[in-house]
């Protein structure tokens, strides 16, 4: 079966660009991993003498410390309080999903099952928001939450905003899933006498486990990683979340590599052990049509 | 029908609540008026006596003792002010002061004491105002300072000159003013009770016919809210005549005083000049002011409240309410599941983004979202500012062009580039390396899979500081790198192509993952007896992939590219975290350039139409997205 032939490029020649690939792909990584592990501030890998030869600078290339230290690692949750803004993070990600997946699941349960005046409205109009731009509803939506609401600095304010920017996604997805789940069960249990709110919590939310799981796992990912809103609404520094604290580190005149390139690994290596075990559903939902800013 | 809805009733219930809501708000209104009235009043009446005053002080030489004898004087006929003081700035003295605080060892004259350096700060303060108005000719800054003093008092002060200098200065404050005037309650309820009591016996006369209803409702509203409003409009009015005639008599009696205190040909008494605003420029008399403005103003108000009530009477009267209840009980339990999302979506999203649009049409910056938006209201003048200014690039002096980087034109044409060459970068990898990762019998191929992948799952934002730091100017791994092969370190952010590249590369690292794995997906479905079927036919490896791989990979590519075309046009982390917009603001792209505009130059209603614009270029992409997708489809 196999099809190689002499018309095939010589597996060498692609092992080679893959390999080329593969080195511009993994190495911003490894100098995260370098510049976390090396225990300095600097963002250089080696400190270059002051006329330096081509080794010195071929040293400064490679991505491997000088000596390897835990000092940032250790620092960042003794001196800084990066530890704060990982809790801020962590509170404001899982509030986010508890709530997105709430109040997803019951609109996404009405509009797969009940036909009802305005629903296809109701349905367009969750769609359509996808396509506000995000910066035209920061404006206002800084003048709600943080003027008229007093909720500027908070973990709530914060949880209110990224659940509506959640919840269209997941009520699409929810009811997409919920359409596919057979009704005669339900029928079944009706006869029986069980209430709407009984059905709806005994037998389809057990049996919608799966697309729950992947929303969740969604909702979390958007609160863990969103960076414009909570630098737009968190002033007070011991009130950021971990990217806006990350951003703190090596943004305006700080330059504190050793601690961004540490609190950088510890941030991404949840979200990037969920992306591998969330991949397949984020490519087919993703491509369904969103289309956020 | 079993149960035939009542008419009467209908119309009865939606005139009640008619009249309670034009009624209510019209009461709302006229307090609001009459409290923001009372205010002017006062104010006018504190200037007069201020003016009056520093005529006097003036005119007893600013210090010493006969100022001390004129403001005791003064204070003695005037029980509407609480305190005089009079502030000389040479020695920093307090010359005169009738505030029971400045008694005993801190009586006047004395040394102004450390806590009081407010008080002397707000001396200079109106120095400087002053002396800018002078020299520009112009009256640009208050030369009164008014302020809220405790329970509605007002605390004023005005500059004393001699000898053509700001020499010192005079405080009053007002003793606490009358209780402002009560809501007229039993005649708002005569007004809201004597038209429902005409309906409740016309309507019996009437029968169950639905049109003599409505006239007789609609007619007994129409009625009542012109007569109330009018009501309302007389007593605005005449508050306005009572108090041109309080100040003008203030005038007199202050006119008087003030001629008794001053040595005649002392100074000059000008009573003419003591009606003034903040800027001390006379006020125009009563006769003088048209009563345009206000007065339009507030009738269209009335208007509008009315429109509301009527608004209101035909949704009861003619049964959409009751309609709407119907529908809403019969499906409950559906709108019972949608309320919790519906509600949070309205109030987080919905309205805040009818809310933008609505910004978009005025001049509101962070100095004045306390004012409601109609006062702020431009029209589409954002608008033509931002799409109007065609003005790109500009011929210098020595004949170079160089580009206004804020113009909307230049960001659109920027974020046009970007967009096209992340997508074309992200595609062109992206293939390629599927192709190269779908060869049969490739070793190691699950190993090349992950890491290739790991881009698209590292947040953004970490990655855009990452490269950030690789483009370092000194320290940089990227110029290291080009140290090695002897070339000059590049200073990266400062020329927009350079730093377009980085934002670029950076875009570059993190999309081509997902176009690979869009790619392969596809390519993985295409069953390979078609391959051997082409080589059977004697087709080359590239008629193979033109006439069998682009084909298959339609149906996923195009979806995966229209995303991503949007995807990269609102990329606002990349740009923000990496360029931000460096140099001088040519690499933004029109998210991140919105965003600087609301909220580093605070111009919300600017950038809000900016957002305005971008929603509407966004809108059309998708229409026209929609077209080619079904369009595609038909294929």
């Amino acid at each position: 079966m196999s099809r190689r032939n002499k018309e095939e490029l010589p597996h060498s020649l692609l092992h080679a660009i893959l390999l080329v690939a593969t080195l511009v792909t993994v190495y911003p990584i490894l100098w995260v991993l370098t510049i976390a592990l090396s225990g300095k501030q600097s963002l250089a890998i080696a400190d270059l003498p002051a006329t330096p030869a081509v080794s010195d600078r071929l040293r400064a290339v490679i991505p491997w410390p000088e000596s390897i230290s835990l000092a940032n690692f250790r620092s960042l949750f003794t001196d800084q309080p990066f530890t704060r803004w990982l809790i801020n993070s962590a509170i404001v990600a899982a509030a986010t999903t508890l709530l997105g997946i709430f109040l997803a699941a019951t609109a996404g349960y009405a509009f797969s099952r009940f036909r009802f005046p305005a629903r296809r409205v109701g349905l367009m109009s969750f769609l359509v928001s996808q396509m506000f731009p995000g910066v035209l509803t920061l404006i206002p939506l800084y003048i709600i939450v943080v003027k008229w609401l007093g909720l500027g600095s908070t973990r709530t304010g914060l949880v209110l905003v990224y659940t509506t920017t959640a919840i269209p996604f997941c009520v699409w997805m929810l009811k997409g899933y919920f359409d596919t789940i057979p009704r005669d069960l339900e029928e079944a249990a009706l006869m029986e006498g069980a209430s709407p709110l009984t059905i709806f919590r005994r037998i389809v939310l057990p049996l919608a486990k799966p697309a729950i799981a992947v929303t969740a796992l969604f909702s979390f990912m958007t609160g863990w990683n969103e960076f414009i809103l909570a630098a737009t609404f968190m002033d007070k520094e011991n009130m950021y979340t971990a990217p806006v604290g990350l951003r703190f580190f090596v943004g305006g005149f700080s330059q504190q590599w050793g601690y961004f390139a540490a609190g950088a690994i510890i941030v991404s290596i949840p979200i990037v052990a969920l992306f591998f075990f969330l991949q397949r559903y984020l490519v087919s939902g993703l491509t369904a049509g969103s289309v956020k800013g | 029908m079993k149960s035939a809805p009542s008419h009467r009733l209908r119309f009865g219930i939606g005139l009640a609540l008619a009249l309670a809501l034009g009624i209510g708000l019209d009461v709302l209104l006229l307090a609001g008026a009459r409290a923001a009235d009372a205010r002017v009043r006062a104010e006018r009446q504190a200037i007069v006596t201020l003016n009056a005053l520093t005529d006097v002080v003036v005119g007893a030489g600013i210090s010493g003792d006969p100022v001390r004898t004129a403001v005791a004087a003064w204070s003695k006929s005037h029980p509407s002010l609480a305190a005089i003081r009079v502030i000389v700035f040479d020695g920093i003295s307090l010359e005169a002061s009738t505030d029971p605080k400045d008694s005993g060892d801190r009586a006047a004259p004395r040394r102004l004491s450390r806590e009081e350096k407010d008080a002397y700060d707000r001396g200079q303060r109106l120095r400087a105002s002053v002396e800018t108005n002078r020299q520009e000719g112009a009256a640009r800054k208050e030369e009164i300072e008014v302020g809220a003093a405790d329970r509605g008092a007002l605390d004023l002060a005005a500059p004393l000159e001699k000898d053509g200098e700001v020499a010192g200065m005079l405080e009053i404050r007002t003793a606490t003013p009358p209780p402002p005037a009560p809501i007229p309650v039993t005649t708002a309820l005569l007004y809201f009770f004597a038209p429902l009591a005409v309906y409740a016996a016309a309507a019996p006369l009437l029968g169950e016919r639905r049109a003599p209803l409505a006239v007789a409702a609609s007619l007994l509203l129409a009625v009542v809210l012109f007569l109330f409003a009018r009501q309302t409009l007389r007593i605005l009015d005449a508050d306005r005549v009572e108090t041109d005639r309080q100040v003008a008599a203030r005038v007199g009696q202050e006119t008087g005083l003030a001629g008794g205190l001053v040595a005649p040909g002392a100074a000059a008494v000008n009573p003419a000049k003591w009606d003034t605003d903040v800027f001390r420029h006379p006020r125009p008399g009563a006769a003088a002011t048209p009563p345009g403005g206000a007065e339009r103003r507030g009738r269209n108000v009335f208007f509008g409240v009315a429109i509301g009530a009527f608004a209101l009477l035909a949704f009861f009267g003619l049964g959409l309410a009751a309609r709407l209840g119907a529908t809403l009980s019969r499906h409950r339990v559906a709108y019972l599941y949608i309320v919790p999302a519906m509600l949070a979506m309205i109030v987080l999203v919905f309205f805040p983004f009818l809310y933008g649009v609505a910004i978009s049409f005025t001049q509101q910056t962070i100095y004045n979202t306390g004012q409601p938006l109609s006062h702020l209201w431009v029209g589409l003048q954002n608008y033509g500012h931002i799409l109007g200014d065609f003005a790109v690039a500009k011929r210098a002096p020595d004949g170079s062009l160089a580009f206004n980087y804020l113009n909307f034109y230049w960001t659109l044409l920027f974020t046009i580039v970007w967009t096209v060459s992340n997508v074309t970068i992200g595609v062109t990898v992206g293939l390629l390396l599927a192709l190269i990762l779908n060869t049969a019998g490739l070793k190691l191929r699950p190993i090349y899979r992950v890491l290739l992948i790991l881009p698209w799952a590292m947040p953004n934002y970490i990655t855009a500081l990452i490269w950030k730091g690789m483009f370092h100017r000194q320290f940089g791994v990227i110029n290291q790198v080009i140290q090695i092969f002897g070339g000059q370190p590049i200073s990266w952010f400062d020329k927009p192509f350079t730093s377009f590249l980085t934002a670029l590369s950076t875009n570059g690292w993190l999309s081509f993952p997902f176009m690979m794995v869009i790619s392969l997906g596809a390519l993985q479905s295409i069953p390979g007896e078609i391959y051997e079927a082409a080589r059977v036919e004697g087709a080359s490896r590239w008629q193979q992939f033109r006439a069998i791989t682009l084909p298959s990979l339609k149906p996923s590519l195009i979806p995966a590219i229209i995303i991503s075309v949007v995807w990269t046009f609102n990329m606002f982390n990349i740009i923000f975290l990496v360029t931000g917009g460096e140099p001088g603001g040519s690499t933004e792209i029109l998210i991140t350039q919105a965003y600087k505009f609301a909220f580093e130059r605070y111009r919300y209603g600017y950038a809000a139409a900016y957002s305005v614009i971008i929603f509407l270029i966004l809108l059309a992409y998708g229409t026209v997205q929609n077209r080619v997708t079904r369009a595609t489809e038909g294929l």
